[in-house]
């Protein structure tokens, strides 16, 4: 773009697996100071390209030159020698040093191989106040919150002269504020110079935070385009290949139901802390619970899905009131079904074949005497699988080699194999693409017209006001403001009431 | 051909299922009967190389002789095999087994028939492992410490109750275990290969099976899915400790005598067969018919280097090799996998 050349140009790059191409002749160009949005959907070769710039894989055709200079990144040490640093999502630090020694880390002050922890906490913290960070340099880098680590993660990659940053979906766990302030710090590197090539599935944040967007699909670059001449709705027509459906999901007016779950006065004195939370969600009725991270939204799912035995108040399922909610076992025969927030860590078992997966949590009324009815198992996989409209290669293929999208629309049909009478669910798109996204809520939708009550505990404002049939404001563990009808406008009324930190 | 494949797809082909349905096509075997079919040409590698040495070596006389040296390992490796699977491992199983052989000599020598001696050293070792399963699903300890714990216990358990020396069977009637029976081959054979065919049927065709499997490969969503995780936790170390307590009783029943330093090194000799066997330490995978195949192997090995004379130190610098040899090649393939 300007005289001089770009931070970060990839030419022609290709590469193939056997006989399956992933990326396909990508060219690009990532300026100084320029930040850059890398859009797609699952398998579009995002992942790929990332892995390429960072050294972990090599191409098969073109080229890769940073500031004009043609360069060949053969392992993660020679990209971060020509100052292009990646942060996978999953970032990598080492828990137990401490945040001082986890920026200094690769690059340690001091000579002659010897150093102190006074010159690494020193060092450490003329980074920080380079970029006006304030960071617990003396804590244990485990004892952080997300948010806090990724801060680190990048002053770790700017320690050691970093020009290029490739993010990769760091957003995708934290709450919007967090999000906000790790949009601000990228803005801030962007002023210095550095060149930040940002992916994410978070259409809003691109359009807010990135100079251009670059769109993959199926391997190939199908859009590079500065934010101001294009638009969201054309992104995604780009990254879908087609365009997108409605989003709106809004129901219609409906007449009020009989209560299916009806929650009064739920208090917890452990933090997260719960004040007289009450709630009711109808038949056919999807209640959104919005809050930030600690807010205590997490908490009323995680209760409900029998994580917290802690929480008082009284439970009402279905016109039967529960005594507490002991664990999974005592919600389940309750009639609560629970989607929690991390589908790899707490929801699938990735080893597993889809058919097992969706079976695991009825395996009881697939036996006879012990023995499973597999025939059964398999009628009622197929079943599940087409009302999730799920898309494997076989009903045998392990879920972890699932998309995902594929994998949420595994934990999702388990989970409606119980039949349950209140579906919880956290964070049900949580690093989705958009394409699984909608027909995500498009499912949740439809169970609800089938008279599921769900109770949607989101941190996702759009996915909040664009699901929720009633919207309820969760802050400092009570709920301060509820929305009758959430349309798209509300997004501002609801990040208002959800805000407030210390 | 190649001008057609080479034209560029057209966009209006990208529909929401394209990006899943491209990738790569493998065999539609499942993984674990591709790695226990590697696993047999394995073996079968291994006879070959005996056989073409001393042609003794591949003879039914001989065959026999390999499976009746494996009863023993075999039987303790079923119950290691539900221990790896679970996540965990069962150390403990080195104590257990001299344990069962010396309690189980000594229970016959004072007039008990053979299945009332037989029924109590199992419920010994079930007992064992009650108290190896607690510690686990429980207290939370660590598997490691926890059966390195029981190991030092039973084991020394067993040697006192010997009172250092060997208990030989005052009646040689206690044989039975290991005599030989329908088609000429030995009891405790059949008892390992229905033992064997009972737990391939547990772990494939039951709801117990199915959640052992989920709880060894998160324990998290198995939880979750309503499963009794710490109930099934407990329920593999019982059935660990039981099978080695049974197989201290045939060890005990083949020398005719209980000795508390007989099959001390059982924890690890199991381990490194269920680890051949295609199990990981890590949890959720394993199977029987990999198992019985690692047994096999360790087996066909210091058979196979017996009949050609090698010293047996040399025989366990073998062992050895061959399990960093299968690991290392398992571990090549995931990883091949995993990188695409």
């Amino acid at each position: 773009m300007q005289g001089q050349a770009a931070a970060l140009s990839v030419d022609g790059l290709t590469k193939q697996y056997g006989r399956q191409r992933v990326l396909e002749g990508v060219s690009f160009s990532l300026g100084h100071g320029e930040v850059a949005a890398l859009l797609g959907e699952n398998g579009a070769g995002k992942s790929t390209l990332a892995k390429l710039l960072a050294g972990a894989i090599s191409p098969d055709a073109g080229t890769i030159a940073v500031q004009g200079r043609e360069v060949s990144l053969t392992s993660p040490r020679a990209a971060i020698q020509h100052g292009i640093s990646f942060m996978p999502q999953e970032l990598i630090y080492v828990p137990r040093l401490t945040v001082a020694e986890n920026i200094c880390l690769g690059r340690v002050p001091g000579r002659l191989g010897t150093t102190s922890p006074q010159a690494i906490r020193r060092r450490a913290q003329e980074e920080a106040r380079a970029f006006s960070l304030d960071l617990p340099l003396d804590r244990d880098m485990d004892t952080l919150p997300l948010a806090q680590q990724q801060q680190v993660e990048i002053l770790k990659a700017l320690a050691r002269r970093s020009r290029i940053l490739l993010l990769d979906e760091p957003t995708a766990a934290l709450s919007s504020h967090d999000s906000d302030q790790l949009l601000t710090l990228t803005g801030t590197l962007a002023t210095r110079g550095v060149a930040i090539l940002y992916i994410s599935h978070r259409l809003d944040e691109v359009f807010r935070a990135c100079d251009t967007v670059h769109v993959l699909r199926n391997g190939r670059l199908v859009q590079s385009a500065p934010v101001e001449d294009t638009s969201p709705r054309e992104v995604i027509e780009q990254m879908l290949g087609r365009p997108p459906e409605e989003v709106d999901f809004t129901a219609e007016d409906r007449p009020a139901t009989r209560p299916v779950l009806e929650l009064t006065a739920w208090s917890r004195e452990r933090t997260p802390v719960l004040r007289d939370v009450s709630l009711t969600v109808g038949a056919g009725e999807i209640v959104g619970l919005y809050g930030v991270r600690g807010s205590g939204a997490e908490t009323v799912a995680e209760a409900l899905g029998g994580l917290h035995d802690d929480v008082s108040g009284s439970t009402v399922v279905d016109g039967r009131q529960l005594k507490r909610i002991s664990g999974p076992i005592a919600a389940r025969r309750a009639g609560i079904a629970y989607v929690p927030a991390d589908r790899k860590s707490q929801g699938l078992v990735l080893v597993m074949p889809v058919v097992s997966s969706l079976s695991l949590a009825v395996l009881r009324t697939l036996t006879k005497l012990g023995v499973l009815r597999r025939r059964r198992e398999s009628a009622l996989a197929a079943r599940l699988a087409e009302q999730v409209r799920l898309r494997a290669r076989s009903l045998k293929q392990p879920v972890g080699e699932l998309s995902g999208g594929n994998q949420q629309k595994v934990l999702v049909g388990s989970r409606l194999a119980a039949k349950p009478t209140v579906l919880v669910l956290q964070e049900p798109t949580r690093g989705v693409d958009v394409g699984a996204r909608l027909e995500l809520h498009r499912l949740l939708r439809a169970l609800a017209d089938e008279g599921t009550g769900q109770l949607l505990v989101t941190s996702d404002i759009e996915e909040a006001v664009g699901l929720s049939d009633r919207l309820l404001i969760v802050r400092d563990g009570q709920i301060v403001h509820r929305i009758a009808r959430p349309t798209l406008a509300s997004q501002s009324e609801a990040l208002q009431a959800a805000g407030g930190h210390q | 051909m190649s001008s057609t494949t080479d034209t560029p797809a057209p966009d209006v082909s990208a529909t929401t299922g394209t990006s899943e349905a491209r990738r790569p096509r493998r065999l539609s075997m499942s993984d674990g009967a591709l790695q226990t079919l590697l696993l047999f040409g394995f073996l079968v590698v291994i006879a070959a190389y005996f056989t073409s040495q001393n042609s003794n070596f591949l003879t039914t006389r001989n065959g026999l002789n390999i499976l009746i040296n494996v009863g023993v390992i075999g039987i303790v490796s079923l119950g290691q095999l539900l221990a790896l699977i679970s996540g965990g491992f069962d150390l403990s199983v080195g104590g257990i087994v001299p344990l069962g052989a010396v309690s189980f000599a000594l229970l016959v020598n004072a007039g008990y028939s053979v299945p009332t001696a037989l029924l109590v050293v199992v419920l010994l070792g079930a007992a064992s492992g009650v108290v190896n399963g607690v510690l686990i699903a429980k207290a939370r300890i660590n598997p490691l410490i926890a059966t390195l714990g029981t190991l030092s216990v039973t084991g020394g358990l067993a040697l006192t109750l010997a009172d250092g020396v060997q208990v030989p069977f005052a009646d040689v009637s206690a044989g039975v275990l290991t005599r030989r029976s329908l088609f000429d081959i030995n009891n405790h054979v059949w008892i390992f290969l229905g033992l064997a065919l009972l737990m391939f049927a547990v772990l494939r065709y039951t709801s117990y099976g199915r959640q052992l499997y989920a709880v060894g490969g998160n324990k998290q969503a198995a939880r979750l899915a309503g499963i009794r995780v710490d109930l099934v936790t407990v329920s593999v170390y019982v059935i660990s400790g039981a099978l080695a307590a049974l197989a201290g009783a045939v060890l005990a029943s083949q020398l005719l005598t209980g000795s508390g330093t007989a099959g001390t090194n059982s924890g690890l000799q199991s381990i490194t067969a269920v680890i051949l066997g295609g199990a990981s330490l890590s949890g959720g995978v394993g199977g029987v018919p990999g198992t019985v195949i690692g047994v096999l192997i360790l087996g066909a090995l210091s058979n196979g280097m017996a009949i050609l004379t090698v010293p047996s130190f040399y025989q366990t610098m073998a062992t050895g090799a061959v399990l960093l040899l299968a690991v290392g090649l398992s571990q090549y393939r995931s990883a091949r996998r995993s990188a695409s």
